[in-house]
């Protein structure tokens, strides 16, 4: 028996922070999209510091929104190399809650995302993104380590 | 006096802390540098001071540059955050938006006034103190909110953006003058500042366009002349500095306000190192010992600012039709103002309106509003609104996603 491939994915969604994870996720995204001819969404969150004080807040959007656009330059052009139609989208909130609701939002089939490494204080204060997801999502998810 | 080169690096050390603190729990680095402001108060009280001698009267001392470099932190993020305001949807707004700004103002300005005079027995010009310090909102928190919503780019949204500059405009005119003897410098500084703030919007422009854009940052140096000048006819006056400052952002959005690269420049300098200055030295004036010795007048006005505040903002969220617990939760989070909020506080700490039990109570307030809200949100806010559809969703996932053999794909 060869290695399992999925049914019915047409959509999948990328959650992208610019971490190794994220980028880890992405090849494999990438790559999978490619096999089953999917499109690609790609999504970065820009989350603000809480609370959001006027000056830093759009400091940190703006600082946010060219780092992401920096990192979709060579994204694209790798989706276009392997004729993958791909979409990317910049978001401002809760991580987990704006993953969400974009994959309801395109309907994904999939979701792909990087697993950080957080420690258990910061799980406790802040919580963890991809275990959010997991259990609010409305399509399967996959967590990449 | 002490070694200026050590208090200086103390100081940048604890910005530094601070900063990694609010990347390591996501909050704001306003909020950050005001807590380890108070924390290392208590720590330098305890022992770099008495046992060593050093940083003698506390963390802020009585160092007049420490002061210089805080109080100019205060007046350009005063500046920068009147320079967010969009000058084409408040004039097209403005009506509607002073409404709700008003309203959002004067509940909890009135509210809270009156509960510190009637309630904590605090004397009356205390009273109004508090009552401005916690009448504040934030407009980036409620900006970031209605980004999230995509709410930004509705009518309705923009509305409720613009009123957050008028609830603001509130706040720091009500500093200026409530306080202010009104006498003829005070007149003096009223029309002076109508001369200014009418002509700046044409000056400021052709002037930029005729010297601006070398490297000797002359724009920067006409921005902070203004600023610095204003605010010195403000204190002669007996008024606050950051009435002009904000006053000059708002009439210089349109211009200023659209050069990002001038905006980052003067972001660069009030982060890098203007306004560590400011907050830890506004939460360096935190009395913990206060705060525990009286907890419960702390409850009260942070019950009071959260009540009136909602009793004023809540039913304009209610027109989104949120439910009840998303339309509190929304409320709640417009409830933080930690800029002005500090900045009113510290006014009034300065010009002995307060004292620093007082001082301790407002600042524990305005951090309580920002703290608890950022602490429901992260531990407690889940998506609701998308669970039922999500659980639903959640089924007809499991069916699209199979794993079958290699050969069968």
């Amino acid at each position: 028996m060869g290695s399992p491939v999925f049914v019915g994915i047409q959509r999948i969604l990328v959650a992208f922070d610019a971490s190794p994870h994220a980028e880890h996720a992405l090849d494999v995204a990438l790559s999978m999209a490619g096999d089953m001819k999917a499109k690609l969404f790609v999504i970065s969150v820009i989350r603000p510091p809480e609370p959001a004080e006027s000056a830093e807040f759009h400091a940190v959007l703006e600082d946010g929104q060219e780092r992401y656009e920096k990192c979709f330059i060579p994204l694209r052009e790798r989706a276009k190399q392997k004729d993958i139609e791909l979409e990317t989208d910049i978001v401002l909130g809760h991580p987990a809650e704006q993953i969400i609701h974009k994959a309801d939002t395109i309907q994904a089939s999939l979701i792909v995302m990087g697993k950080r490494s957080h420690t258990i204080l910061h799980r406790w204060m802040l919580g963890s993104n991809s275990e959010r997801v997991l259990r609010y999502a409305h399509c399967p998810v996959m967590i990449v380590h | 006096m002490a070694n200026t080169w050590a208090l200086c690096a103390l100081w940048v050390g604890l910005a530094l802390a601070a900063t990694l603190l609010a990347i390591w729990f996501k909050i704001s680095t306003a909020l950050s540098e005001i807590v380890v402001g108070t924390v290392a108060q208590l720590v330098i009280g305890v022992f770099l001071t008495g046992l060593f001698g050093f940083a003698q009267g506390g963390l802020a001392g009585n160092t007049q540059w420490i002061t210089f470099l805080a109080g100019t932190g205060a007046i350009v993020l005063t500046f920068l955050a009147g320079a967010e305001l969009d000058p084409v949807i408040f004039k097209a707004k403005w009506r509607e938006a002073s409404i709700i700004g008003l309203a959002g103002f004067f509940g909890p300005f009135l509210g809270c006034t009156a509960i510190a005079h009637y309630v904590l027995h605090w004397a009356i010009m205390p009273s109004w103190l508090c009552g401005v310090a916690l009448s504040t909102t934030s407009v980036a928190v409620v900006y970031a909110v209605m980004l999230e919503l995509g709410f930004n780019v509705t009518e309705y949204g923009k509305a409720i953006l613009a009123a957050c500059f008028i609830n603001d405009l509130g706040t720091v005119i009500a500093l200026g003058l409530i306080f202010s003897p009104f006498t003829i410098k005070t007149l003096i500084f009223v029309v002076v500042s109508i001369v200014v703030f009418v002509a700046l919007p044409f000056l400021t422009p052709w002037f930029f366009k005729k010297y601006g854009g070398r490297v000797s940052e002359l724009e920067a140096k006409y921005l902070l002349f203004f600023l610095f000048a204003m605010g010195g006819l403000a204190v002669w006056a007996g008024s606050e500095a950051v009435l002009p400052a904000y006053m000059i952002g708002m009439v210089l959005a349109g211009t200023v306000g659209k050069d990002h690269s001038l905006i980052r420049r003067l972001r660069t300098l009030t982060f890098g190192l203007l306004t560590p200055f400011y907050f830890i030295r506004a939460g360096s004036f935190v009395s913990v010992p206060a705060l525990m010795a009286a907890p419960v007048t702390l409850l009260v006005l942070f019950g009071a600012k959260s009540l009136f505040k909602a009793i004023a903002v809540y039913p304009a969220v209610r027109v989104h039709k949120y439910d009840g617990k998303a339309g509190a939760y929304y409320t709640l989070m417009m409830s933080t103002g930690l800029t002005f909020g500090t900045i009113s506080a510290l006014f009034g700490l300065n010009h002995q309106i307060i004292t620093q039990a007082q001082y301790s109570y407002i600042v524990g307030t305005v951090i309580a509003s920002a703290v608890i809200p950022t602490m429901i949100a992260n531990s407690f806010f889940l998506p609701r609104h998308l669970l039922p559809h999500s659980q639903a969703g959640k089924k007809a996932g499991q069916e699209i996603m199979r794993p079958v053999p290699a050969e069968e794909g």
